[in-house]
C-alpha cells in the first residue's frame, strides 16, 4: 500500500512537472543547437567578426521561424515564412553582418525585414536598426517580435524603395530581397564612406551578393560570393 | 441525295461519337497543356502528352484482359466510358486546383513529398484520357474488320479537335475551353447509345453530363498559379491588383498596377531622380514587360542603363526592334532621335492592348507616325524584310532577372542563332550595330554563349578579328554587347570610354581597354570572366566549349536552344562544386523526370499487366520490336515536324496545331486506305520501306524548301505545309493497321502486346525526342526515326511475310 502511495505521487508530481521540464530542456536544446551553429556553420567557414559571432550566439532563431519549422532553425538551410520569402541560411546572414563592419555606433537602414532575425542580430551590435517591410502580414508578424525584445529596433510597414530619409544618412543599408535597381534614395540616404549590401539575382537560385561603397562622388560596386535564397520546403 | 436515316444508322452514329470523342481528347489535352503552363511552367507540357499516351496504352492493356467482358458490354459502356471521360475532364482540373494536390516545382528536388504530388497530378489527369481511350480502344477492337473506317474518324475527329483548339484559346482562356472540350465528350457519349436499349441510361448521361457542364460553365474558377510565379509575388505588393486580364494563343496575358512597381533594370548609380512607377505586364504569370510612358520632356531610364550603348556609339536614324514586347525600348529609340522604327512583337494580346486599353496611358507609343509595330515572330521577319539599312537592330534584355534557374532550357530560339545574326548582320546600313544585352550571370553561361554566338556570326561574315567589330559594356547588374559593320575607330571607342566614366559602367570589350589592368567600377569575384571571353574573342580556342563546365556553344538553327546550358556529363562535378544543380538547370532536368516517370508508369500499368496473359504463340519478339518502333517512329517525326515548322509559322502554337492536325488526319486517310488492300502483311511492309525514304528525302530537302518559300503568303505557306506534313502522314497511318490485321488472322493474343508496347514507347517518345533533339540536333532524331521505320520494315519483310495475309 505504501509503495503504491509512492509511486501514484511520483506520477502526479511528473505530470504536473512535465511541461516544465520539457519547456526547460527544449530551450537549452536551442542553446546547444545555436551555439553548434556558431562553431560549424559561421566559425569554421571563416567568420571572424567578434560581435558578429557574439551576436550569432546570442540571438534565439527559432523565436524568428514559424512554429511548424522551429525544429529546423538552427539547420545549415534557409527556411521558408510564407508569402513566398524564406529567413535566410544563418552563414548568410553572419556574412551580411561582418561584411558592413558594423560599430556600436551604427545607423543601420535594413530594407526587407522578413521574418526580423537579421534586424535582432544587428540590435545587438549597432545603436539602432531601421526596418522596413513591403508585405503586411510579414512585417506586423516581426515587429510584434522585435519591439518586445529590442528597444534600438524600428520597423515600417512600407515600399522599402524611398528608405527612411529622416533617419538616415545611414552607416550602412543592408537589403535582403534581391532587386533589379538599387533605388536612388537609398544611395542618397548612404553616408559617405558608407555601405549597402545586397543580393543580386533571382529570389529562388543561386544569387550573387553584391557591396556598394559610396565614396565622396564616387560609388563603387564588388561582387562578393554565390548564395542561395530557396526555401527547401514549401511554405504553409 | 442519301435519306437522312443513311447519316442517323447505327454504324455511323457510333462513327460520329468516335469522331467528336476524339476531337474532344485532343481538346482537353491542349486544354491541359495550357493551364499546366499556366500554374506551373510549360515544361510540364511535355508530362501531359505523356500522360494521354499513358491513358491510351493503359486502355490498351485494360481490353487485352478483359477483351471479352468489356467487348459484350460495348453498347452501354461505351458511351458510359466517354461521358466518364467527359466529366472526368473537369473533375480533374479542379482537383488539380487543390490545395493538397498542388506541386511546386522550385521544391520539387529538395522535398520529396512533392514527388508524391506530381504522381498523384500524373494519375488525377490520366483518368479522362484513360476512359476516353478504353472507348476508342472497345470501338477499333469491336470493329476490327473494319477498322479501317473507324481509325479514320479517331484521327479526323483527334485533327479537328486540335483546329477547333487554337480557335478557342485566341478568343477565351483555358479554363474556359475546358467545358467545350467536355461537352464534345458528353455529345458523343449521348450519340452513342443505342435508344431502343438504353434509354434510360442515356437520360441518367444527359442529365448527369449537363449537370457537371453548366457548373463548369457557371463556376470557371481561377487557375491558381505557383507561389513562385513573377506574378503571384507582384500580388503580394501594396495595393497589387490585375487591372487587366487577356487571352491569347501564347497564353493569358494580365497586366498588373501596383505603386511599389517600378522598372529601371540595373539602372546606374549616377541617376538621382525618382524611378517612375508602372504597370507590369505578365504572360502565362511570368514577367513579360511594363506599360512603358513615352514622355519627351523626362529622360528616359534607358539612357543610365548598358542599353543606351547602341546610340552612344552614333546616331540611328532607322531602328528595327526584335521580340519588343510592350514597348520600352520603342520609347527609349523615338527619345534618342529614330525617325524609323519597326517594332516586331509576337505576342497579340499585348499589341491589342497597347494600341487599345493603354494606348493613353503610353500616350499612343503604338500610334505614332515613325512607327510600325507588326505582330510577327521576329525569325519570320529577318526572312521576309527587303530593308538592308537598318542603323540599329536591338534585341531584348535576355533572361529574367538573374536567370530562369534553367527554366529556358528547351524553349526553341530561332532570333538567337548564328543563322539569325547572320541575317541581321545583312539587314544592317554601312554603320550599322545589332545590340544585345543580358543579365550578368553566374556562374556566367549566357553572357559566354551570346559572345560565342557573335563571333561565329562574326566569321561566317568573314570577320577575321571580332575586337574589330566588337563592343561590350557592363554594369553592376547587366552586360550590352554590340557588333558594328564597320570596323571600330577611335572616336567611337572615345564615346565608349567617357560614357562608363559618366555612368560608372566598365568597358569589357573595346579597342585598347583590358579590364585587368584597369580600376573598375564593378568589381568581379575574380577574373576568369575576362579569361574566358579571351578564349572565345580572341584566341578562339576550340577546346573551350568541351572544357568549360556549361554548354556555351553557339545556337544553330539545328539546335536552336539557346537557354540550354547543362552538360550531362558534367552533372556530377556541378553538384559538387555548385550543390543547387537543379537551380542552374531546371527545365532540362525536369524533362529527365518526365521521361524516368513515364517510362515507369508506362511499365507499371502497361507492361507488367501484360505478362498476366497467357500466350499461345512462340516469340513476341517480332511483335515488340515492330509495334515499339513504329509507337517511337511515329512521335519522332511528328516532334521533328513541329519543331521546323515553329521556325516556318513562327509560332509554336500554329505549328504544333498544324502539325498535328495534319498528321492525324492524313494518316487517318491512310489507314482508311491501307483496309483497301487486301494483303495487309505487304502494306506492313512497304508502308514502312516508303515512310524510312520519305525521312531520308525530307531530311536532305525539307529544311532548304521551307526557308526557300518562308516569305510565301500565310495561305501557300499552309497548303505547302499541308502537302509536306501529310504525304509522309498517309503512308505512316498504314503500318499499324495493316499490322493489327495480320496479328488479327494470325497471332490474335499478341494484339494487346502490340497496343502496349506502341502506347508505351509513345510515353516516352516526346521527351526523349526532345533530349535527343537537344543534345545532338534535329537531324539525329530525323535519323532515329528513319532507322526505326527501317527496323519495323525488317520484321515485316522477314516476319510478317510468312504469315497468313490477313
Amino acid at each position: 500500500m505504501f509503495y503504491l502511495t509512492k509511486i501514484t505521487n511520483l506520477l502526479v508530481m511528473g505530470i504536473f512537472l512535465l511541461p516544465a521540464v520539457s519547456k526547460e530542456s527544449t530551450a537549452q536544446n536551442f542553446e546547444l543547437q545555436r551555439s553548434q551553429m556558431v562553431e560549424t556553420q559561421i566559425r569554421d567557414r571563416g567568420i571572424r567578426d567578434r560581435h558578429t559571432l557574439r551576436a550569432m550566439g546570442k540571438v534565439p532563431r527559432h523565436l524568428y521561424v514559424p512554429q511548424n519549422q522551429r525544429r529546423f532553425a538552427y539547420t545549415d538551410r534557409p527556411l521558408p515564412i510564407g508569402y513566398g520569402q524564406t529567413i535566410s541560411q544563418p552563414y548568410i546572414v553572419a556574412y551580411m553582418t561582418e561584411i558592413i563592419k558594423p560599430r556600436p555606433d551604427f545607423r543601420v537602414l535594413e530594407i526587407g525585414t522578413g521574418s526580423g532575425y537579421q534586424a535582432a542580430v544587428l540590435a545587438e551590435i549597432v545603436e539602432h536598426v531601421y526596418t522596413i517591410e513591403i508585405v503586411e502580414p510579414l512585417g506586423e508578424t516581426a515587429r510584434a517580435i522585435l519591439e518586445k525584445e529590442y528597444d534600438n529596433v524600428s520597423v515600417k510597414i512600407a515600399d522599402g524603395y524611398y528608405g527612411w530619409e529622416e533617419h538616415g544618412p545611414f552607416d550602412a543599408i543592408v537589403v535582403t530581397a534581391a532587386a533589379e535597381h538599387i533605388p536612388p534614395p537609398l544611395i542618397e540616404q548612404l553616408k559617405d564612406g558608407g555601405v549597402m549590401i545586397i543580393p543580386v539575382g533571382s529570389p529562388f537560385r543561386v544569387q550573387q551578393l553584391m557591396l556598394v561603397e559610396k565614396k565622396g562622388e564616387s560609388i563603387t560596386s564588388r561582387s562578393l560570393m554565390p548564395v542561395r535564397f530557396v526555401p527547401f520546403t514549401s511554405s504553409d | 441525295m442519301r435519306s437522312p436515316s443513311f447519316y442517323f444508322s447505327k454504324e455511323n452514329r457510333v462513327i460520329l461519337s468516335l469522331g467528336m470523342l476524339s476531337a474532344a481528347i485532343i481538346a482537353f489535352q491542349l486544354v491541359l497543356m495550357q493551364v499546366i503552363s499556366i500554374m506551373q511552367w510549360y515544361h510540364f507540357a511535355y508530362m501531359i502528352i505523356s500522360i494521354a499516351m499513358l491513358g491510351f496504352g493503359a486502355a490498351g492493356t485494360a481490353l487485352a484482359l478483359m477483351r471479352k467482358k468489356l467487348l459484350s458490354a460495348a453498347s452501354w459502356l461505351v458511351p458510359l466510358l466517354m461521358c466518364l471521360s467527359g466529366i472526368f475532364m473537369i473533375f480533374s482540373v479542379w482537383l488539380a486546383r487543390l490545395q493538397v494536390f498542388q506541386f511546386d516545382v522550385y521544391v520539387l528536388f529538395v522535398e520529396r513529398s512533392q514527388f508524391g504530388i506530381l504522381a498523384a497530378n500524373y494519375l488525377i489527369f490520366f483518368l479522362p484520357f484513360f476512359f476516353g481511350a478504353l472507348a476508342i480502344g472497345i470501338l477499333l477492337t469491336k470493329n476490327a474488320g473494319n477498322i479501317g473506317k473507324f481509325y479514320f474518324a479517331n484521327l479526323i475527329g483527334s485533327g479537328i479537335g486540335g483546329v477547333l483548339l487554337v480557335f478557342l484559346l485566341s478568343t477565351m482562356f483555358a479554363i474556359e475551353a475546358l467545358p467545350v472540350a467536355a461537352m464534345l465528350a458528353v455529345l458523343a457519349a449521348i450519340m452513342g447509345f443505342d435508344r431502343q436499349r438504353h434509354k434510360g441510361l442515356q437520360s441518367g448521361v444527359i442529365v448527369l453530363g449537363m449537370i457537371v457542364l453548366i457548373f463548369a460553365i457557371r463556376v470557371p474558377g481561377e487557375v491558381p498559379l505557383s507561389q513562385y510565379k513573377a506574378l503571384s509575388r507582384s500580388l503580394l505588393l501594396p495595393d497589387a491588383r490585375v487591372v487587366h486580364s487577356k487571352p491569347d494563343i501564347h497564353g493569358r496575358v494580365d497586366v498588373v498596377a501596383s505603386d511599389a512597381m517600378r522598372y529601371a533594370p540595373a539602372l546606374s548609380f549616377t541617376f538621382t531622380g525618382r524611378v517612375p512607377v508602372k504597370k507590369n505586364v505578365y504572360t502565362n504569370g511570368e514577367f513579360y514587360g511594363v506599360i512603358p510612358h513615352f514622355d519627351t520632356t523626362v529622360t528616359n531610364i534607358h539612357d543610365f542603363t548598358t542599353e543606351a550603348l547602341p546610340y552612344i556609339m552614333g546616331a540611328r536614324d532607322t531602328v528595327l526592334l526584335l521580340n519588343a514586347s510592350t514597348g520600352t525600348a520603342l520609347a527609349h529609340a523615338l527619345q534618342r532621335g529614330a525617325a524609323k522604327v519597326q517594332a516586331i512583337t509576337g505576342v497579340h494580346a499585348v499589341k491589342e492592348l497597347m494600341e487599345n486599353e493603354f494606348a493613353e496611358e503610353s500616350s499612343f507609343l503604338f500610334h505614332d507616325k515613325r512607327v510600325q509595330v507588326l505582330y510577327q515572330d521576329s525569325r519570320q521577319f529577318l526572312f521576309s524584310a527587303k530593308d538592308n539599312s537598318y542603323d540599329a537592330i536591338i534585341l531584348p534584355r535576355m533572361e529574367a532577372f538573374g536567370g530562369s534557374a534553367g527554366l529556358n532550357a528547351l524553349v526553341e530560339d530561332y532570333t538567337l542563332t548564328i543563322e539569325a545574326f547572320s541575317q541581321m548582320w545583312n539587314k544592317l546600313s554601312d554603320d550599322g550595330v545589332i545590340a544585345v544585352t543580358s543579365w550578368m550571370d553566374y556562374p556566367p553561361r549566357t553572357t559566354l554563349k551570346i559572345a560565342a554566338t557573335l563571333v561565329q556570326a562574326l566569321d561566317n561574315q568573314g570577320v577575321t578579328d571580332p575586337r574589330d567589330h566588337m563592343v561590350a559594356v557592363r554594369s553592376w547588374g547587366t552586360i550590352t554587347f554590340v557588333v558594328q559593320k564597320s570596323p571600330l575607330d577611335q572616336a567611337v571607342a572615345g564615346k565608349v570610354r567617357s560614357f562608363c566614366r559618366e555612368m560608372l559602367f566598365d568597358p569589357v570589350i573595346l579597342p585598347g581597354f583590358d579590364p585587368r589592368n584597369e580600376t573598375l567600377y564593378n568589381q568581379l569575384e575574380d577574373d576568369s570572366f575576362f579569361s574566358y571571353l579571351d578564349k572565345i574573342i580572341v584566341e578562339k580556342d576550340p577546346d573551350f566549349f568541351e572544357s568549360y563546365s556549361f554548354y556555351v556553344a553557339p545556337a544553330t538553327d539545328d539546335k536552336p536552344y539557346f537557354g540550354r546550358f547543362l552538360k550531362t556529363s558534367e552533372i556530377q562535378q556541378q553538384l559538387k562544386e555548385y550543390d543547387d544543380l537543379p537551380f542552374l538547370e531546371l527545365g532540362y532536368l525536369i524533362v529527365w523526370i518526365t521521361l524516368a516517370q513515364g517510362a515507369f508508369l508506362a511499365i507499371v500499368l502497361i507492361i507488367i499487366p501484360l505478362f498476366r496473359l497467357r500466350s499461345k504463340s512462340r516469340s513476341k519478339t517480332a511483335t515488340i520490336f515492330y509495334f515499339g518502333a513504329l509507337g517511337l517512329g511515329y512521335m519522332f517525326v511528328e516532334i521533328i515536324f513541329i519543331q521546323r515548322f515553329i521556325l516556318y509559322f513562327g509560332h509554336p502554337m500554329y505549328a504544333i496545331a498544324a502539325v498535328i492536325s495534319t498528321m492525324m488526319i492524313a494518316s487517318g486517310i491512310g489507314s482508311y486506305f491501307s483496309g483497301r488492300f487486301k494483303l495487309a502483311h505487304k502494306v506492313s511492309a512497304v508502308s514502312t520501306l516508303i515512310v524510312s525514304l520519305l525521312i531520308l528525302l525530307y531530311a536532305v530537302s525539307l529544311t532548304p524548301l521551307l526557308m526557300h518559300t518562308i516569305n510565301l503568303s500565310l495561305a501557300v505557306k499552309v497548303f505547302i505545309a499541308f502537302v509536306l506534313l501529310s504525304v509522309p502522314a498517309f503512308f505512316m497511318g498504314m503500318p499499324f493497321p495493316s499490322a493489327i490485321r495480320v496479328l488479327d488472322a494470325n497471332r490474335q493474343d499478341q494484339i494487346p502486346w502490340a497496343w502496349g508496347i506502341n502506347g508505351s514507347l509513345s510515353v516516352i517518345a516526346t521527351a526523349l525526342a526532345t533530349l535527343i533533339a537537344v543534345e545532338m540536333g534535329f537531324r539525329v532524331v530525323m535519323f532515329f526515326a528513319m532507322i526505326l521505320y527501317l527496323v519495323a520494315f525488317a520484321v515485316a519483310l522477314i516476319n510478317f511475310a510468312r504469315q497468313k495475309p490477313s
